[in-house]
């Protein structure tokens, strides 16, 4: 048995650093290459199997976004800031898009409106899918996650119908979309997923939610409270789950939603559990959404502005401002905040990420006492998204 | 164009009546905090402009007054004036409003110092983390300050989020492909 300062002085000998544990702690390395944490790491100070102290360490995918949104053209970020949030990228677009209208003092037509909320509702319930299909892996309950995986599918054929292509779509653009609806038959198509899918929701309730597993695993693990939310900047249904009834859709509403009907579910326990629960509720309320603005159907009109300076996309201009905008994403509250000092360039985009308040702080505290088994379970239901945080 | 300009100006007398929550919340926070400056930008939206060294205060007046969430704090290079503006995005639950703090501080390495607002908003630390790691803000106060955050140890002190950064000299440095550029063209778009 090789003696602890022998190991520290091997590893300093080989340009290491090798901190010097009590007796019976560890340091575990969770992450960048661990399944749950999705490029992004924790460094887990262990006593056996219990967490004694948790460092989030990001940065593993960074990729200066808002360093080169500032070298681009305002259309062509676009096709960049959207790569912010991995899985709904039609949000970052959105709040770009809804900045930039801000700044140019546009008024978007009425059918843009509507197919932008509608692909953000899509980009809603494709996101919660992706999650569902995350939290089922973590739990062990396979069949469930590609269940969810094999109905995301169809609301990515869609997509790709909608947009040209299946995950990062470079739709929603300042002034309003890139293209129209395909057709009657897309709209059809959507109208029949979104009734399959909310047949199948019973049975992610039979294997999931109402699951003696997943309540064992999930009640009472993670416990945060109102006060502690509010301060540490939790939004989303991770604040919802603690009992404030915070929806961007509802306290700032923006494109469609002031004349849409749905239900802001909250929850007081602030476990796990409900932070789970609330998920489940919002993709039942956001199939009910899309059910109402199919009902409505699209107004007919133009599906972007019609504006001379749009003529030369490489030479548009935007007059010095700066504006902000948010929207509700699945994983809380999503803002950009851009600024232009009249160029044809962006001077300064910052993108606010929801995961940067509950994927660091939170996460840490929220993971002192747990063990080792529920590290991953914590994470999926705080819903951390690392390329929010990273940029 | 001119028409563009009148039409505007009407709108913002329309509205102006519109906008009586908004500025009798900015009358509220200015009667508490008169060293500030305030205006409401639009229907949900209000600005503050703040001295640097007041900016505790500040926030903590806005604290009392219902504004529970800190979205986040952005840093604007202003080159040409040699000045940071830090934004402080803050939104308030209770009054379904979002106001931005805006205070201005030198942009120099050494003088681009602030005092921390971690002990008013604790998530601010994270966001003092982040500028500090891409703009070299120095918070006072935040113990994380000099803990890795992004970027990695050999990028640590270059600030690259910075105006006069230059990026292509360093992705030339970085990853040693200088066949690949063209030492007479400047411009290039990284």
């Amino acid at each position: 048995m090789v003696s602890q300062s022998e190991l520290i002085k091997e590893a300093r000998e080989n340009g290491m650093e090798l901190l010097p544990l009590d007796k019976d702690t560890y340091e575990l390395f969770f992450g960048p290459q661990h399944m749950a944490t999705e490029n992004f790491s924790i460094i887990l100070k262990m006593d056996g199997h219990r967490v004694v102290k948790a460092i989030a360490n990001p940065g593993f995918l960074h990729r200066g976004f808002e360093k080169l949104a500032e070298l681009r053209p305002w259309y062509t970020n676009i096709a960049l800031l959207l790569r912010i949030c991995v899985p709904e990228p039609d949000v970052p677009e959105a709040i770009y898009s809804m900045a930039v209208d801000e700044l140019m003092g546009w008024e978007v037509p009425e059918r843009a409106h509507w197919i932008r909320t509608t692909v953000l509702e899509m980009a809603r319930v494709s996101a919660y899918l992706f999650w569902i299909m995350g939290l089922s892996f973590k739990l062990g309950v396979y069949t469930a996650g590609q269940w969810a995986a094999a109905y995301r599918e169809r609301l990515m054929a869609l997509f790709e119908e909608l947009t040209g292509a299946r995950v990062y779509h470079i739709y929603t653009i300042p002034g309003g979309v890139r293209r129209d609806i395909p057709g009657d038959k897309w709209l059809r198509q959507l109208k029949d997923t979104v009734e399959y899918i909310k047949s199948k929701l019973p049975d992610f309730d039979h294997l999931v939610f109402e699951n003696y597993i997943t309540f064992k695993r999930m009640e009472g693990i993670g416990v945060m409270d109102k006060k502690f939310a509010l301060a540490e900047g939790v939004t989303g249904p991770n604040l919802r789950a603690t009992g404030v009834p915070y929806d961007v859709r509802r306290m700032d509403p923006y494109l469609l939603y002031p004349e849409l009907d749905f239900e802001v579910p909250v929850l007081k326990e602030g476990d796990a559990l409900a932070r789970a629960l609330i998920r489940r509720y919002e993709l039942e309320q956001d199939l009910y959404i899309l059910e109402q603005l199919l009902e409505m159907g699209p107004p007919s009109g133009p599906y972007k502005v019609q504006d001379p300076r749009l003529k030369n996309l490489p030479r548009f201009k935007v007059p010095a401002g700066d504006a902000f905008a948010h929207v509700e994403s699945t994983k809380g509250d999503f803002g950009a905040y851009v600024v232009s000092d009249g160029g044809n360039k962006p001077y300064r985009v910052q993108i606010r990420g929801p995961s940067i308040a509950h994927g660091i702080r939170v996460l840490e505290q929220l993971l002192v006492g747990a063990r080792i088994a529920d590290v991953p379970v914590i994470l999926m239901s705080l819903d951390n998204c690392p390329p929010d945080i990273d940029r | 164009m001119a028409n563009g300009q009148e039409e505007k100006g009407e709108v913002k007398e329309m509205t102006g009546a519109k906008w009586e929550r908004e500025q009798a919340l900015v009358q509220k926070i200015l009667e508490k905090a008169p060293y500030a400056e305030g205006r409401v930008r639009r229907e949900r939206r209000i600005e503050f402009k703040v001295p640097a060294d007041r900016i505790r205060d500040f926030l903590m007046t806005l604290k009392e007054n219902n504004f529970e969430l800190m979205l986040q704090i952005t840093v604007v290079d202003w080159l040409k004036e040699g000045e940071y503006e830090l934004v402080y995005q803050m939104w308030s639950i209770t009054h379904r409003t979002h106001a931005m703090v805006k205070t201005r501080i030198p942009r120099e390495l050494d003088k681009a110092r602030m005092p921390t607002v971690k002990d008013i908003y604790p998530v601010a630390e994270t966001y003092e983390r982040d500028a500090h790691d891409f703009y070299g803000v120095y918070f006072e106060g935040n113990e994380k300050m000099e803990m890795p955050w992004i970027l990695d140890d050999a990028e640590q002190g270059l600030f690259p989020h910075r105006k006069d950064f230059d990026m292509l000299a360093y992705v030339k440095k970085k990853y040693k492909i200088l066949d690949r550029f063209d030492e007479n063209k400047d411009n290039y778009v990284i």
